[in-house]
């Protein structure tokens, strides 16, 4: 099997136990239609009607399926995918795979979608073919302010850290931090890492301290394996907090530095670093915690 | 508190400072028609780019209110006049139609009574059949007795069946006939033109709350996004029957419009709570520095 009919039959596997029969009938029904008829319109129709016959209910994947996923496109992780948007990506794959016609349709379904049809094209950006000609759009993408849709783009999905460039790639950082979205679901973003990204969030701490604001936690992963001298004043801020998680975010940071004063200031802390050598404090557990606090 | 729907407002012209006042008094979901924006387009993309902002980021801003967006899809009368755009606009409605939460094909219908405007008000009816919803009629504003008349005439003539079909903006004048052939009669409730509350109140003591609709059509004229349930406090106050109330101003629209499919009370019933927490920051509609407000789902039930 070629990895597109895998992967077309991974996702009619997951839909298989989760959807009534009805449903499916519907779908291979329409996937029928998309294969054979050389209209666009029956495709954009059934797109579109999908929502008439699967719900927004997550899959709740187990953990075989998870790896399988996995297995299939590195990176791919649909455990947060619902029923409807994983039948719209699957319809999706069958559409005939010539560039020029893929893209008038994927372009035409981009630019006509509502919320959720751009969170099911969005997220399916990592199992679409021609991905260096998708890049463009997935940075387009990024532009918007509806949280759903910026979601299934920066997270979880391995598409941004494969083929985003450095500038676009720190938009899409600095922009989850704005929006406050949780940074541990961005794949890649420690190997990503870089330089400018934590010059950026450096400024961008002092903006919100500046107007006394809070700065989220996570922004420190950022900036760890880049501490100069600006950063290691920002940490001995962060150490000063009042808040707990800021706290560890800190030390977490200063953790993998070797110099001096790093190691004089995590010796203050004795308890956080011993639950961080044991992995208790960890990036995830940080960016977890805050959006549990953030509600 | 009392859950009303507006069934004709066209919130892309609207205020956050509307939107707020809306969920306030009491407006639990909104249903925007497609309509021009007082000066005609010019070109198909600009008419893509309107539907997207429908079933896209008009919805998006809705919810941060607590307000559930529901639209209908349509070319409207006025625009109807320019064919060779109008062609195009026709191509582009299939692939909105369909849509989550397109409830109806409208507003359309006559405007000047032209034969380009009658081509296209036939075509979506169509339309409307092959895509199993029910249609919402703009009636015009000159000529109107006979333009409403016509309008049912020719959704007859298309077999669409009446329970099927909103004819919006009525008067006095029309509202008989409306009802008297089975179609819903909507009023639209404009602060000078149009209705006025209390010429509405008299309307339901007269006819009874059955298949009688009120909205507010408010857009980027003077108009009032408050006119659903202020028109209902008048009713009450006016010694209508709650009962007649609740039908009017909220009852009927769900039951009509619910044809399609598209539209549950459960969405707003069951909806997550109101958390703007969750678009804090960005350019999202919540600026930096103001306290996003949280509810629990029962500040939104409570009846």
């Amino acid at each position: 099997m070629t990895p597109q009919i895998e992967m077309k039959c991974f996702l009619r596997k997951i839909l298989e136990n989760r959807v009534e029969e009805k449903s499916r009938s519907w779908l291979d029904q329409k996937v029928n239609q998309t294969e054979n008829t050389s209209s666009n319109s029956t495709f954009f129709l059934a797109f579109s009607q999908a929502s008439r016959f699967f719900n927004k209910e997550k899959l709740g994947l187990s953990k075989q399926e998870k790896e399988q996923a996995d297995q299939l496109v590195p990176g791919f992780d649909p455990d947060h995918w619902n029923l409807l948007q994983t039948a719209r990506t699957y319809l999706l794959l069958h559409f005939p795979q010539e560039k020029e016609r893929w893209f008038a349709a994927i372009n035409q379904l981009f630019e006509t979608g509502d919320m959720y049809e751009q969170q099911a094209l969005y997220a399916a950006l990592p199992l679409m073919p021609f991905p260096e000609d998708l890049l463009p759009r997935a940075i387009d993408g990024c532009r918007t302010n509806m949280t759903l849709i910026f979601d299934a783009i920066a997270l979880n999905n391995p598409f941004p850290a494969n083929y985003f460039p450095e500038a676009n790639w720190n938009q899409l950082v600095l922009k989850s931090i704005f929006m406050q979205r949780p940074l541990y679901r961005i794949q890649k973003l420690d190997e990503r890492r870089n330089p400018a990204l934590a010059s950026i969030a450096s400024d961008f701490a002092h903006e919100r301290w500046a107007a006394g604001r809070e700065v989220m936690p996570e922004l420190w992963r950022l900036v760890a394996p880049f501490i100069n001298e600006t950063i290691m004043a920002d940490l001995k801020k962060v150490l000063e907090s009042s808040d707990q998680l800021e706290v560890e975010a800190g030390l977490l940071a200063l953790f993998g530095c070797d110099s001096e004063e790093a190691k004089q200031l995590l010796q203050g802390h004795n308890e956080e670093v011993m639950a961080i050598e044991y992995g208790e404090i960890t990036w995830e557990k940080i960016g977890r915690d805050f959006q549990d606090k953030k509600g | 508190m009392e859950m009303y729907i507006d069934p004709h407002i066209h919130l892309v012209s609207r205020t956050t400072d509307d939107y707020e006042a809306m969920r306030k008094a009491g407006i639990v979901a909104t249903i925007e028609p497609a309509f021009w924006l007082g000066q005609p387009r010019t070109e198909v993309g600009s008419f893509k780019d309107y539907f997207s902002t429908l079933v896209g980021w008009e919805r998006f801003r809705a919810s941060q209110f607590g307000i559930v967006h529901y639209c209908t899809m349509g070319l409207n009368s006025k625009e109807a006049n320019n064919v060779t755009l109008a062609e195009q606009v026709m191509e582009l409605l299939p692939l909105y139609a369909g849509k989550e939460g397109v409830v109806a094909i409208g507003e359309i219908g006559y405007d000047d009574q032209t034969e380009a405007e009658d081509h296209f008000y036939r075509l979506q009816l169509e339309l409307a059949k092959d895509v199993n919803l029910p249609v919402l009629i703009h009636t015009p504003h000159r000529d109107k007795k006979k333009g409403t008349t016509r309008s049912m005439d020719v959704a007859e003539e298309h077999q669409m069946d009446p329970g099927w079909v909103v004819v919006d903006h009525n008067n006095e004048e029309t509202v008989k006939e409306v009802l008297d052939r089975g179609f819903w009669a909507a009023f639209t409730i404009y602060p000078h033109t149009k209705m006025g509350s209390e010429r509405m109140v008299e309307i339901v003591k007269q006819y009874g709350p059955e298949r009688i609709i009120v909205n507010s059509a408010a857009d980027w004229g003077i108009s009032d996004p408050l006119a659903v349930p202020k028109t209902a406090n008048l009713m009450r106050k006016m010694g209508i029957p709650e009962e007649h109330v609740r039908l009017t101003t909220y009852q009927n629209a769900l039951t009509v419009f619910g044809l399609s499919g598209q539209m549950d009370e459960n969405d707003w019933l069951k909806a997550p709570a109101i958390d703007q927490t969750k678009k804090l920051g960005g350019n999202s509609v919540l600026r930096g520095g103001q306290v996003p407000r949280v509810e629990g789902p029962a500040d939104r039930v409570e009846n």
